[in-house]
């Protein structure tokens, strides 16, 4: 049974934490296509969360296209590992991994980081008005 | 299941103005507000900020001065044992009769509860390895803690509600506790209230939040619309709080800048971009803290902060 | 609810129980050996044809040998036990619940409050009347023998036969039951309780048992037997059985004996009214506070 875990201090809301974790499980191979995820009650008490919040993973979950539910039998994995990232966005990734690689050899910390691409982010949109 | 479902169905819990008065002091003033069916819901307060008192009117124990209250519908006028019918109790430091065995407890609880499920509180214990015939007194804290949660359990009411439950555990045991009531809640629509004043876990649990302090309401509402209503502003030291797009709630000013946590008025638009301003979501730690540090007599804003929280068109969720 | 309240006094139920077999078994010896005694000394036949006059030196011989239960020191002890009984159960009936936080699990189980107690205090009061009446069985049975020399209306003997030590309990319980409810705490309550008790106790006994009925009083001539108290046999009216209350040369004021039931049932009443007057009480108390 694919099993969650849960950072509670990492500041990333836990339905979230748990749709990263498919998909990252998706990506590295470790979900198939068909697999059924536990159930709410399972993850719920697992994990010591509220089983809404569970409830609400897999429906964003549902929402991307990575799983869906049949009635009466569980939530199944509907993706594969390549849909799971569409092709754009993997070019994306990859150019992502060599700038931050640079940064991480620059000496950049997260916060660095999150307030250079904040700025950044100001500056396009000064430049666009 | 989530958030909006206020119509419908009846709200596990309502209260109207609602307030407790012991000799001169209140526990409890001016308390409204709502919990639907099915959430599991965080009452924060620091110690002595009516948390204990707004349960004990809730379950029964303890009657209103003045206002109202109802559970699923039965108000504090109905009979004491409908009312006692629809709520399970945990209390805090989970009384039990240290002389009795884990078996004369369950007799206890079917021979004073009409609805009690003995063969649930015997699957449960039998789960947890606790043998009937022990006593309670030679329980650890921990067990103790889960014979009374089965207790509270078997009774197969519609509403659990626990007083600070963890406190006195220790964190195996904390965690073990808490699994059994996500897995109680799960799947059965049980509506869940956990009084608590350790912040920081309670994200994990709850999806609707009330703040409690000095009596008072501060904040109610669906924990995710609640969020998503507030954010964490980064401005100037000079601005002023009315050139602020929203309520500030808590403000900590630094040499040139300032750091503040805005409620967005329903009405306002989202938050105007300014040449060096930011605004980024609020966790769910901070806007509960903020809200705590608060002073605790602010009855007039007592109203907008549940007339913001109260799910309306321009609050849903926000997708991070 | 019966289960519940049963169960939560069974420990004091078997103390109760092992306090009645130890005074059952020292009246078995005592009762036994003094009927022996009686028959011994043919005091049956001398007491037919006489109010005892007739075997002056047997009387004393039995009364010797028996009569030290009679003294200050035990009757002080015992004056206490039927109050100090009804403290300790009542005492910690309501008061451990709140002490010990259980009310809030007894409390909000689906039966109101006000149905709790009643249940448990209707239980209780049912043992503590058995026990009562168990215990004035067993004195009485053991005493018999003594009882004919000295009937049962004098101070000493009279608070164990009849209704009056069933009814010390019941009020020592009602007491402590509604001290309990004030208090919140369990030996606080035994001890505020005890002592209005005792006090009670102790002024109806010496203030106002004597004259439940006016007295009588009638003239006699004494000659060798004529004193007041539990050791003359016969007393100065020539009756076994009188309380003699005063002697004014030669009238002696008295109650007669066949007064013992009349007055056992005015006593009785009144600690049984207050007894139920602190029942009462604290099941109104307690439904208020809840309301």
């Amino acid at each position: 049974m694919f099993r969650f875990r849960l950072d509670g201090s990492s500041g990333v809301p836990p339905y979230l934490q748990l749709v990263h974790q498919v998909r990252q499980s998706l990506l590295l191979g470790y979900l198939e296509e068909g697999d059924r995820l536990p159930t709410v009650k399972d993850v719920a008490a697992d994990l010591a969360i509220n089983p809404n919040t569970v409830v609400k993973a897999y429906r964003q979950l549902e929402h991307e296209g990575l799983a869906g539910g049949r009635p009466g039998q569980g939530t199944f994995i509907t993706a594969t590992s390549s849909t799971a990232l569409p092709e754009e966005q993997q070019v994306l990734r990859a150019s992502l991994e060599e700038w931050l690689r640079a940064v991480e050899e620059a000496g950049l910390d997260e916060e660095a980081v999150t307030a250079l691409i904040a700025v950044a982010r100001q500056d396009m949109k000064k430049e666009k008005v | 299941m989530t958030q909006n479902d206020t119509g419908g169905n009846i709200p596990a819990l309502r209260t109207d103005r609602l307030g407790r008065r012991y000799g001169r002091v209140w526990g409890l003033r001016n308390c409204t507000l709502e919990v639907p069916a099915g959430v599991i819901a965080g009452l924060v307060g620091p110690n002595g900020a009516g948390k204990t008192t707004l349960l004990e009117m809730i379950i029964g124990l303890l009657q209103p001065t003045e206002g109202q209250l109802s559970v699923f519908g039965e108000t504090s006028h109905a009979p004491m044992a409908a009312r006692l019918a629809q709520v399970g109790y945990v209390a805090q430091d989970h009384p039990l009769y240290r002389d009795f065995s884990v078996g004369d407890m369950f007799h206890l609880g079917r021979a004073m509860n009409p609805s009690w499920d003995q063969k649930l509180a015997l699957a449960r214990t039998d789960a947890l390895d606790i043998p009937l015939k022990r006593k309670v007194k030679s329980l650890s804290g921990g067990q103790r803690a889960q014979v009374s949660l089965t207790m509270a359990l078997a009774k197969r009411a519609p509403l659990l509600v626990l007083d600070e439950p963890v406190s006195s555990l220790d964190p195996v045991a904390r965690l073990e506790f808490m699994r059994e009531v996500m897995a109680a809640a799960a799947g059965t629509g049980l509506t869940v209230i956990i009084a608590s004043h350790v912040v920081s876990e309670l994200e994990r649990f709850c999806d609707w939040l009330i703040v409690l302090t000095g009596g008072h309401v501060q904040l109610a509402g669906p924990a995710d619309n609640l969020i998503a209503a507030h954010r964490l502003l980064t401005v100037p030291r000079a601005t002023t709080d009315a050139e602020l797009p929203g309520l500030p709630v808590h403000r900590t000013d630094s040499d040139r800048h300032s750091s503040v946590l805005v409620r967005a008025d329903p009405g306002r638009r989202a938050v105007q971009e300014r040449p060096g301003w930011q605004a980024d979501p609020v966790g769910f730690e901070q806007l509960v803290m903020a809200y705590l540090q608060r002073p605790s007599k602010s009855a007039a804003r007592d109203d907008t902060a549940q007339a913001a929280a109260r799910p309306g068109p321009n609050t849903k969720a926000v997708t991070r | 609810m019966i289960w519940v309240s049963w169960r939560q006094h069974r420990g004091q139920a078997i103390a109760c129980l092992a306090v009645l077999a130890a005074l059952a078994v020292y009246a078995i010896l005592l009762g036994t050996s003094m009927r022996t005694a009686f028959g011994h000394d043919a005091l049956t036949a001398c007491l037919a044809r006489s109010q005892g006059t007739a075997c002056p030196a047997a009387i004393q011989a039995f009364t010797n040998r028996f009569g030290s239960e009679v003294n200050i020191a035990f009757w002080s002890v015992v004056l206490i036990v039927p109050g100090l009984i009804g403290v300790l159960v009542g005492g910690s009936l309501i008061a451990r619940e709140l002490e010990y936080g259980t009310w809030r699990l007894a409390w909000s189980q689906t039966v109101p409050r006000a149905r709790w107690l009643a249940v448990k205090l209707a239980l209780v009061t049912g043992g503590l009347i058995v026990l009562g009446a168990a215990m004035t069985g067993v004195i009485t049975w053991y005493r018999a023998p003594m009882d004919r020399l000295t009937g049962h209306l004098q101070h000493n003997i009279y608070d164990f036969e009849g209704l009056v030590l069933t009814a010390y309990i019941l009020s020592a319980f009602g007491f402590a039951v509604l001290a309990g409810l004030l208090l919140r705490r369990s030996i606080p309550a035994m001890v505020a309780a005890f002592i209005p008790w005792l006090a009670i106790r102790l002024v109806v006994e010496f203030v106002f048992r004597d004259h439940f009925l006016a007295p009588l009083t009638t003239t006699v001539n004494c000659t060798q037997v004529c004193g007041e108290g539990i050791g003359f046999v016969p007393q100065a009216t020539g009756r076994i059985g009188d309380l003699v209350l005063s002697i004014n040369g030669n009238v002696v004021t008295y109650q007669p004996a066949d007064r013992f039931w009349t007055f056992q049932f005015i006593e009785a009443g009144i600690f049984v009214a207050l007894t139920a007057a602190a029942l009462g009480a604290t099941i109104w108390l307690l439904h208020r506070r809840a309301a």
